[in-house]
């Protein structure tokens, strides 16, 4: 049975491994790629343009026809605005009559409201698909070896699937709701959007469209297309095409955000310059993609892992708790999967942010935003306690952990004064007399710790020890009998000691570096991290090879504390979501599309941190209720009615089973 | 004797002895590598560790958890130096304590121990204990009360962006600068040649030694009375500013910088902030009325000559269409 589970989740690993590289190696290698690919096709545009203008200049007869501007954001081979042909009308000066607003609240309150939840729940129903499809395949290739976990993984994807369906009437709800307030309090604006963006919200609604076809057939048919193997390989298939409809659907709502943020393809005017894949993968829309489907992956292993930890502490039966207890540790694992990769895509969003506009850049990293920052930090530090508080409770109920667990207090300790050095900030709030008795605004001890090579330091060996504790989960139960024992734990020793020496110097020597070069550091440091991930878990699964067991994980006995874990990361991640969603948006200040359409209403302000706290707080409450609320209707149909007769009363044969 | 009276004997005593005996040891006027404060905190803590190990103490996980939260609170309070201000050290208290929480609460049975003496304390079966919790606690929520209303005359604590997104252009002395692409003219040579040169004594021998040189002159003339002479914040009348001048040898100010940014901060001075920068509170005059363009950027070229920093660059490092 051991083997079984070890296997399964090997092989659960490896799927993860392998989705994980379906998403990040395209979006990754296709930013180079597609600069590869656009230089050429800017040179044949220039060319065709120059061609163009030459033509019209040897004809001299009156004006040209085609009006040419110049593009605020694609530059052609030497570095000079990409011309292209005006295609569109100019960005409106937004007036008085162009925004409407409720008595009972600013118009920008309610579209963010409406907004946050419709990407909650769009995020959920993303990610659940993602969950279904690993899972539903884990399922279909243990069935051979162990018929009873292959049932229960599929039991899961299907149940999980249930929810997603509700989920999704539910999104689509929420995106009416969110593209009416767009429309009725916003109207100049949107109208402007829409004239840029026509055709992609038509390919969008139709892509909708295909989502629901695919999912529909997807759910309805599980039943139907369980038993034939034939069957089960195309059913899982659907859920692969399910997922990349979701993934092209997501790219497409997120052109709209990306060009609001960082526009391309029109000109200084606002007008559009006839090459609507300009203006849809603008400079952050890839860095932006990648940062969400990981985070649609974290957030929705934390939505199922709390509704798993609900379920698991109000289980009344032994069956239940050891299956509830066992869903908590599947999302987990899914979740903390997409939480390491994550700071990651966020460097680079931020890198690619900087390119941009580094007055952007620094107005959310040094500027207005930077305590919003500082907060992030902090939540982000108790996403790392939750996990790893989860993984220490989980592993103290395996037998053979106790060769362990006497390590989890110092990797606590590096935890704690990693998150003092992450969350340490650069401009500390202070009074006057705590200033003068600090001896000036920098603190000469802490303050070196307010720079990003000690916040990308600590960051790394946050990351690290929460893969090393993994591991050491890993294999907590098993006593390894490879004859290379030896050499695979000081392989795994020296890999996890080298990786904390180079993060370590790496983050020291930064200090000695100019600024730019600096920057770069972050690369080898991130590689050293998730060569430990790699390597580490390599050496480790292959260790595993006919190792013996101490005994079973007892499922249906983690402790109370390490299922609370499970409740603050979710709820952690919900409010993480909203506040990085406000942050990338509030960072256009005045603007609605940055430098091109300003905001002219009333609310063009850019709120306290007090009142910005409150607001996501409310968004993370009210979608969580909207998600009880959810869950309760997806449960409604798979409760069994027990049809108990009353006592005393007779039950006629018939119906007596 | 109880075990765990004996360790909280040890830790008690252990604390009094070394902060009032050996930490005046390790505070010296001149500080070394040896004789310094968080040499002697990293004793103390090997003291209690070696202490209860030799005595076999082992104490409960209560009463450990206990000293382990007390020893971050005597690190933060009275080790780290100069003192932390009142929001950072709640910030890190709060981390430690979580911490703290990580550490009883690794696996059910440390947690169950934990919990014992505290469950015990509320249900009356440590009835002394249950006697001064009762008592202290409504003492300690008056001493907090008491300590909230009793009238504060200091400044209120302010939130103030240090460094805050400059705007696309500038404008200093009729021409208009844009900030993302403007260089300092006199960046003749780029950085680490000229590290073994000095200004004054080889301006003749290198051109760049000489821009250097006159932004030195300048600086010494009108800047250090505030950024100090060794453009750490220091200068003389430093301490009568609120906040105080710019440290520059700290990795956080122009080390992260581009110049343009220094020259469109040194050309509008205090004045010239944003309001989340809070203008009102800078005493920097807008230093395009005293300087021309060019003393400007001779000026910054010395700041980044003297601390050893280079100025941050964009060039190579983002993506563009």
């Amino acid at each position: 049975m051991l083997g079984k589970i070890k296997r399964s989740i090997a092989t659960f690993s490896l799927g993860l491994f392998l989705a994980m590289a379906m998403y990040i190696v395209p979006g990754m290698t296709s930013d180079a790629i597609a600069k590869e690919v656009f230089a050429e096709q800017v040179f044949a545009e220039e060319a065709f343009a120059k061609e163009v203008l030459a033509e019209e200049a040897v004809e001299g007869e009156g004006e040209a026809e085609i009006e040419w501007g110049q593009d605020v954001f694609y530059k052609d081979w030497e570095g000079n605005p990409l011309k292209g042909p005006v295609s569109g009308f100019p960005a409106p000066e937004l007036g008085e009559s162009d925004y409407n607003n409720y008595e009972f609240a600013p118009s920008r309150m309610l579209l963010w409201v409406a907004n946050q939840q419709h990407l909650y729940f769009g995020s959920f129903v993303l990610a659940v698909p993602i969950f279904c499809m690993l899972i539903e395949f884990i399922g279909i290739r243990s069935k051979e070896e162990d018929p009873v976990m292959s049932a229960k993984y599929d039991r899961l994807a299907h149940d999980l699937m249930k929810v997603s369906l509700t989920a999704y009437s539910w999104t689509a709800i929420l995106g009416g709701i969110l593209l009416f307030t767009f429309i009725t309090l916003f109207p100049g604006f949107f109208k402007y959007m829409a004239g840029i963006f026509r055709p992609v919200m038509h390919v969008y609604a139709l892509m909708f469209l295909a989502e629901s076809g695919v999912l529909y057939v997807y759910y309805y048919g599980w039943d139907k297309m369980k038993e034939d193997k034939f069957l089960k390989w195309i059913h899982v298939s659907l859920s692969v095409l399910l997922n990349l409809i979701g993934t092209v659907l997501m790219y497409l709502a997120n052109s709209w955000a990306t060009f609001m943020q960082a526009p391309g393809g029109i000109d200084a005017d606002g007008r559009f310059l006839g090459n609507i894949w300009h203006v849809i993968h603008s400079t952050l829309w890839n860095p932006v993609g990648v940062h969400r489907i990981l985070g649609n992956i974290v957030f929705g292993g934390g939505i199922v892992g709390a509704y798993a930890a609900y379920h698991y502490l109000t289980a009344k039966t032994e069956e239940e708790r050891a299956h509830y207890d066992w869903v908590c540790y599947v999302a987990m694992f899914i979740a903390i999967f997409g939480l390491i990769p994550l700071p990651f895509a966020g460097y680079w969003l931020m890198k690619e942010v900087y390119a941009f506009r580094q007055q952007m850049g620094i107005t959310l990293m040094g500027g207005i935003m930077a305590w919003l920052f500082i907060i992030q930090a902090v939540m982000i530090g108790l996403l790392f306690f939750g996990a790893n508080s989860y993984l220490h409770n989980g592993m103290s109920r395996v037998k053979g952990s106790h060769r362990y667990m006497k390590y989890c207090k110092y990797m606590i300790l590096l935890l704690i004064c990693c998150f003092t050095m992450w969350m340490t900030p650069h401009t500390i709030v202070m009074t006057p007399a705590e200033l003068k008795a600090m001896g000036g605004a920098q603190h000469p001890v802490i303050g070196h710790f307010g720079v990003m090579s000690a916040k990308n330091t600590a960051v790394n060996l946050m990351i690290t020890t929460t893969v090393l504790c993994f591991l050491l989960y890993q294999k907590a139960n098993k006593k390894i009998n490879v004859p290379w024992a030896t050499v695979g734990n000081c392989w795994i020793s020296a890999i996890f000691v080298g990786a904390a020496c180079n993060i370590i110097f790496l983050g020291v020597y930064g200090y000695f570096l100019p600024a730019n070069v600096r920057v770069g550091l972050s690369v080898p440091q991130v590689t050293t991290t998730l060569t430990t991930l790699f390597a580490g878990t390599a050496i480790n699964i292959s260790m595993f090879k006919d190792s013996e067991s101490y005994g079973d994980i007892q499922w249906g006995t983690q402790s109370k504390v390490g299922t609370y874990a499970i409740f603050l990361l979710a709820i952690s991640f919900t409010w993480l979501m909203g506040l990085m969603g406000y942050i990338r948006s509030a960072v256009r200040l005045f603007w609605h599309v940055t430098e091109v359409v300003r905001d002219n209403s009333v609310d063009a302000y850019t709120l306290t941190i007090g009142e910005a706290g409150k607001m996501l707080t409310f968004n993370t409450l009210f979608v969580w209720t909207q998600f009880v609320v959810v869950f309760w209707v997806g449960s409604l149909t798979g409760k069994k009615v027990v049809s108990k007769a009353p006592e005393g009363i007779p039950v006629p044969a018939q119906q007596q089973q | 004797m109880n075990k765990s009276l004996i360790s909280f004997f040890v830790f008690v005593v252990g604390l009094a002895v070394f902060h009032n005996v050996i930490f005046p040891i390790f505070t010296p006027k001149e500080i070394g590598w040896i004789l310094n404060r968080y040499v002697y905190f990293l004793l103390f803590v090997a003291y209690l560790i070696i202490t209860n190990l030799i005595l076999r103490l082992k104490p409960p996980i209560a009463m450990t958890a206990l000293f382990v939260w007390g020893l971050g609170f005597y690190f933060y309070k009275f080790v780290l130096y100069p003192p932390i201000p009142w929001t950072l050290f709640i910030t890190y208290m709060v981390m430690w304590t979580i911490g703290t929480f990580l550490f009883v609460s690794q696996d059910p049975i440390t947690f169950r121990e934990f919990r014992k003496p505290i469950v015990k304390t509320i249900v009356g079966e440590y009835k002394i204990a249950q006697m001064v919790a009762l008592t202290a606690m409504p003492i300690l929520v008056g001493f907090a009360t008491y300590n909230s209303i009793y009238p504060s005359y200091q400044e209120p604590v302010e939130l103030r962006t240090v460094h805050p997104a400059p705007p696309a252009t500038t404008k200093v002395h009729g021409k208009t600068y844009p900030l993302e692409s403007t260089n300092n003219p006199f960046r003749v040579d780029e950085q680490d040649n000229y590290k073994d040169s000095f200004p004054f004594l080889d301006a003749d021998k290198n051109e760049y030694m000489k821009y250097v040189t006159e932004g030195g002159t300048i600086f010494f003339q009108n800047c250090h009375y505030c950024h100090g002479d060794q453009l750490n914040g220091l200068g003389m009348f430093s301490h009568v500013f609120n906040p105080t001048p710019a440290n520059f040898i700290d990795p956080g100010t122009i080390a992260m910088l581009q110049e343009a940014f220094l020259f469109w901060r040194v050309a509008k001075g205090g004045p010239g902030l944003p309001n989340e920068s809070t203008p009102w509170s800078s005493a920097m005059p807008p230093w395009e009325e005293h300087l021309n363009t060019e003393e400007i950027w001779k000026v910054i070229l010395f700041e980044y000559w003297y601390t050893g920093w280079h100025p941050r660059t964009f060039g190579t490092e983002g993506s563009e269409g």
